[in-house]
C-alpha cells in the first residue's frame, strides 16, 4: 500500500503540450508511470510522444479512464484548469506550479473538498509511492520503496532527505509535497491521517520549515495514543525573523512561527527531532524502531 | 508585501471603515501649510512592522512640535527602511483600544478572523486573540462570530460594531487579494464609536498579474530596494543578507535553510539565503559570485548544489569557467550531489578543484579555510 497513488494509476497531463508537459510523458514512462492521456485546448485529436491528446479533462477522462491528473499550465490559468479536473471527476490531482494567487489556492481547496477529491500543491514536487508510481517532477533516483511516510513543505529539501534516507536502507511507501504556499490542497493534517490509515507506513517524517502553523498538526497526532511515531526536520533555525525565505509561507511574523517553538512542541509531543539533515536517517531509524511488531 | 498605514487606510476608508481625519506629509512644506487641529499624532510611513516600538509615533502639540516630529521621523530608519512620508492624525479620545484582524492561515485554508478586547501596542505579551476560522470570505457568517465574542467581549454594541467591522475587513482582503488586513488598535472613542487607528496591510504579490495596485507597490517597492536585491529579482535568484561570514550559493528554499543551518551546526555563520535554482546558468552563477565577493562581510563562499532535475555536470563545467576568470582570493568551496554528480567531480578534479561528497564535509572545509584565512 501507500497513500492516494498505486501502481494501478491512469495520468492524464493537463498543459501536455508545455515544455513540462512534454517533459513529464518521458519522465514517467522512465518511473513506470502509465500516462493515458493529455489536454490541450484545442489540440484535441493530436498526440504527443504517442499520447492522445484531448481538448477537454471530460473527454480525456471518458475516452481513457484516467483517474489522476498532473496539470502543468501557468498561475494565470491554474484555478480554471484545476476547477476544470475537479468537476470531470477527477479523484487525485497534483499542481505543482508555483506563483499562484491565495485566493485561487483558497477556491481550488475548497472545491476539492466538496468534490472529495485530493489536490496535491500548489508549489510542490507531487507525489511519489517508490516502485509504484509517480505524480509530479521530483527525481526518482531519490526514492526508494520502504515502510516510512514522508510529508515535505519544500521540494529541494525532499529530494535529498529521501536520497539520504533511501542510501541508508529507510525507504518510503509515498512521499506528499504538500508545497511552500501558505493554502493548499492536502495539508499536513490530512497527510497525516492517510498516513495513518495506511497499514505499511510504519513511520511518519515530516520536513518542515519556518513561519505558518502546519507544523502544530504534527504535535496534536503525536500526542494521539493510536499515533504512529514520528520524526521531524525542521529548517529554517538560523532564519531571521520578517524575512520571507524563498516560500511564500516560509516567514516568521510571531514566536509560534518560529523554529525553537515548532520543535518545542513536537519534541513535548513525542516526535523525534533532528536538528540537521545530517541527523535525519538516525531520527527516522530511532522512530521506526518505536513501532509496534506486528503480532506474528 | 507590506505596504504602508496610509495606502492601508485608503483601503479602509474606500469600504467605509471609520479612520482619523489625516494628511499625508512629504516636506517641510507640506507641513507648513497643513492646518491642523492640535493635538496630533505624527506617524511615520513604512512597510515594516514594530514602528511605534522603535519611536515612529509622536505626540505633537503646536506647529513647532509638529515640524520638530516631523524631522526626527523623516530621519529614522525601521527595519533598514527610510519612511517616505509621515501621517499626521487628530489625537484621539481613547476609551479603549481593541484588536481586529483578517489573515491568511495555513490550517484554516483561508482567512481567519482575529480578536482580542486588549488591543494596541503590547498585543504579543498578552493572551492569543480570539480565532475564527472562515477559510473561504463569503462562509463569513455574523452569527458563528458573534457566538465566539459572547464569551471574551461583554459590551454588547462593541461587539456588533466588531462583527460589521470584521465582515469589512474580509471584503478589502477578498476585493484586493491582501494576505493581512490588521487593525491594531481598533479604537473605541467615548461615544462608543469604532475608528480604526492603525492599517497593516499585505497584498498577495502573487496576485500582481491582474491587480494594477499590487503590481505597483512591487515595483515601487523594487525601486527602493538596495541594488544587490534587484539585480537578483531581475536575475531569478533569491537573496536575503544575513550576519555572518559563510557566503552561501544553493539550490531551493528548504535546502538553502538546510545548508544554512548545517553552517551554524558547524559553529559559523551564514552571510546569506541565496538560492539560485530559479537561474542556474552562467548569469546567474556569475552575478551570485559577483555580489559575494564584493561583499566585505563574506569571507568564503560554498556552493552546494543538489542535482535533482538539475544536471550537476552542466553546472561544474560553469563553474570552472566562472572560477578561471575570477578575480577575488575569497576561498571558495564546491559540493555538487545528485544528477550526474561522477561527471561532475570529474570536471571539477580535471580544472583543480574538488568536489565534496556531502554537504556536512563541505561546509566543514569552507569552515576551516575561512578560520585559516583569518589566523
Amino acid at each position: 500500500m501507500s497513500i492516494l497513488l498505486d501502481a494501478d494509476v491512469r495520468v492524464l497531463i493537463v498543459g501536455i503540450t508545455g515544455k513540462f508537459g512534454t517533459f513529464s510523458v518521458k519522465d514517467l514512462a522512465q518511473s513506470h508511470t502509465r500516462v493515458v492521456a493529455g489536454v490541450a485546448p484545442g489540440r484535441g485529436g493530436q498526440a504527443i510522444e504517442g499520447i492522445p491528446v484531448f481538448s477537454s479533462v471530460a473527454a480525456a477522462m471518458q475516452e481513457t479512464h484516467a483517474n489522476a491528473a498532473l496539470i502543468y499550465v501557468p498561475a494565470m490559468v491554474a484555478l480554471d484548469a484545476v476547477l476544470e479536473t475537479i468537476e470531470a471527476g477527477c479523484p487525485l490531482i497534483a499542481y505543482p506550479g508555483d506563483g499562484l494567487p491565495v485566493l485561487d489556492a483558497m477556491e481550488m481547496r475548497a472545491a476539492a473538498l466538496e468534490h472529495g477529491a485530493h489536490l496535491v500543491g500548489p508549489n510542490s514536487p507531487g507525489l511519489i509511492s517508490p516502485g509504484k508510481a509517480k505524480l509530479g517532477f521530483m527525481p526518482s533516483f531519490c526514492y526508494a520503496p520502504g515502510p516510512i511516510g514522508v510529508i515535505s513543505r519544500s521540494g529541494s529539501l525532499s529530494y535529498e532527505a529521501c536520497f539520504r534516507l533511501s542510501q541508508a536502507g529507510l525507504g518510503q511507501t509515498s512521499v506528499i509535497g504538500i508545497g511552500g504556499d501558505p493554502v493548499r490542497g492536502v495539508n499536513a493534517a490530512e497527510a497525516i491521517a492517510l498516513f495513518h490509515d495506511d497499514p505499511e507506513t510504519r513511520a511518519i517524517i515530516y520536513l518542515g520549515e519556518i513561519g505558518g502553523s502546519e507544523e502544530y498538526a504534527l504535535a496534536e497526532y503525536a500526542k494521539r495514543p493510536d499515533a504512529k511515531p514520528s520524526a521531524a526536520l525542521l529548517v529554517g533555525r538560523t532564519a531571521p525573523a520578517g524575512k520571507k525565505m524563498g516560500h511564500a509561507a516560509a516567514m516568521i511574523g510571531s514566536y509560534a512561527e518560529s523554529w525553537a517553538a515548532k520543535v518545542e512542541a513536537l519534541d513535548r509531543a513525542g516526535v523525534v527531532i533532528a536538528r540537521d539533515l545530517d541527523g535525519l536517517p538516525a531520527a527516522a531509524a530511532s522512530a521506526l524502531a518505536r513501532t509496534m511488531k506486528p503480532a506474528a | 508585501m507590506l505596504v504602508t498605514e496610509a495606502q492601508g487606510k485608503a483601503l479602509l476608508r474606500a469600504a467605509a471603515v471609520t479612520t482619523p481625519s489625516s494628511h499625508e506629509l512629504r516636506s517641510l512644506d507640506e507641513v507648513r501649510d497643513c492646518r491642523v487641529d492640535f493635538p496630533v499624532a505624527v506617524k511615520a510611513q513604512v512597510a515594516a512592522g514594530g514602528r511605534g516600538k522603535a519611536g515612529g509615533i509622536r505626540k505633537a502639540n503646536s506647529p513647532s512640535e509638529l515640524e520638530s516630529a516631523f524631522d526626527a521621523i523623516m530621519g529614522m530608519r525601521f527595519g533598514g527602511e527610510a519612511p517616505s512620508s509621515v501621517l499626521v492624525e487628530s489625537w484621539l479620545d481613547i476609551e479603549r483600544e481593541l484588536y481586529l484582524a483578517v489573515a491568511i492561515d495555513s490550517r484554516v485554508g483561508g482567512f481567519n478572523v482575529l480578536y482580542s478586547p486588549r488591543g494596541g501596542i503590547n498585543i504579543e505579551d498578552g493572551p492569543p486573540p480570539l480565532s475564527y476560522p472562515v477559510g473561504l470570505a463569503r462562509n463569513f457568517r455574523a452569527h458563528a462570530f458573534r457566538a465566539l465574542l459572547e464569551p471574551v467581549e461583554s459590551d454588547a454594541k462593541v461587539r456588533e460594531r466588531v462583527i460589521s467591522t470584521a465582515r469589512r475587513l474580509l471584503e478589502i482582503a477578498q476585493a484586493n487579494e491582501c494576505t493581512t488586513v490588521e487593525v491594531n488598535p481598533l479604537v473605541v472613542c467615548r461615544g462608543g464609536a469604532l475608528i480604526a487607528a492603525d492599517a497593516k496591510v499585505a497584498l498577495d504579490d502573487a496576485a500582481s498579474f491582474r491587480r494594477a495596485a499590487t503590481a505597483a507597490a512591487i515595483a515601487a517597492a523594487r525601486d527602493k530596494a538596495e541594488r544587490e536585491i534587484r539585480l537578483c529579482e531581475e536575475a531569478n535568484l533569491m537573496l536575503v543578507w544575513l550576519d555572518g561570514e559563510i557566503g552561501l550559493i544553493s539550490g531551493g528554499a528548504g535546502m538553502t535553510m538546510a545548508a544554512m543551518d548545517a553552517i551554524d551546526g558547524a559553529g559559523a555563520h551564514p552571510a546569506c539565503f541565496l538560492d539560485v535554482s530559479g537561474n542556474p546558468t552562467p548569469a546567474g552563477f556569475g552575478l551570485a559570485f559577483d555580489l559575494l565577493d564584493r561583499a566585505p562581510n563574506v569571507k568564503g563562499i560554498l556552493v552546494s548544489m543538489f542535482g535533482g532535475g538539475l544536471h550537476t555536470d552542466r553546472v561544474a563545467k560553469t563553474l570552472v569557467e566562472l572560477l578561471a576568470r575570477r578575480a577575488s582570493a575569497k576561498p571558495v568551496t564546491l559540493r555538487l550531489n545528485g544528477t550526474r554528480s561522477d561527471l561532475a567531480t570529474t570536471i571539477l578534479g580535471e580544472a583543480g578543484y574538488r568536489n565534496h561528497a556531502t554537504l556536512e564535509v563541505a561546509v566543514a572545509d569552507i569552515v576551516k579555510k575561512v578560520a585559516g584565512a583569518r589566523s
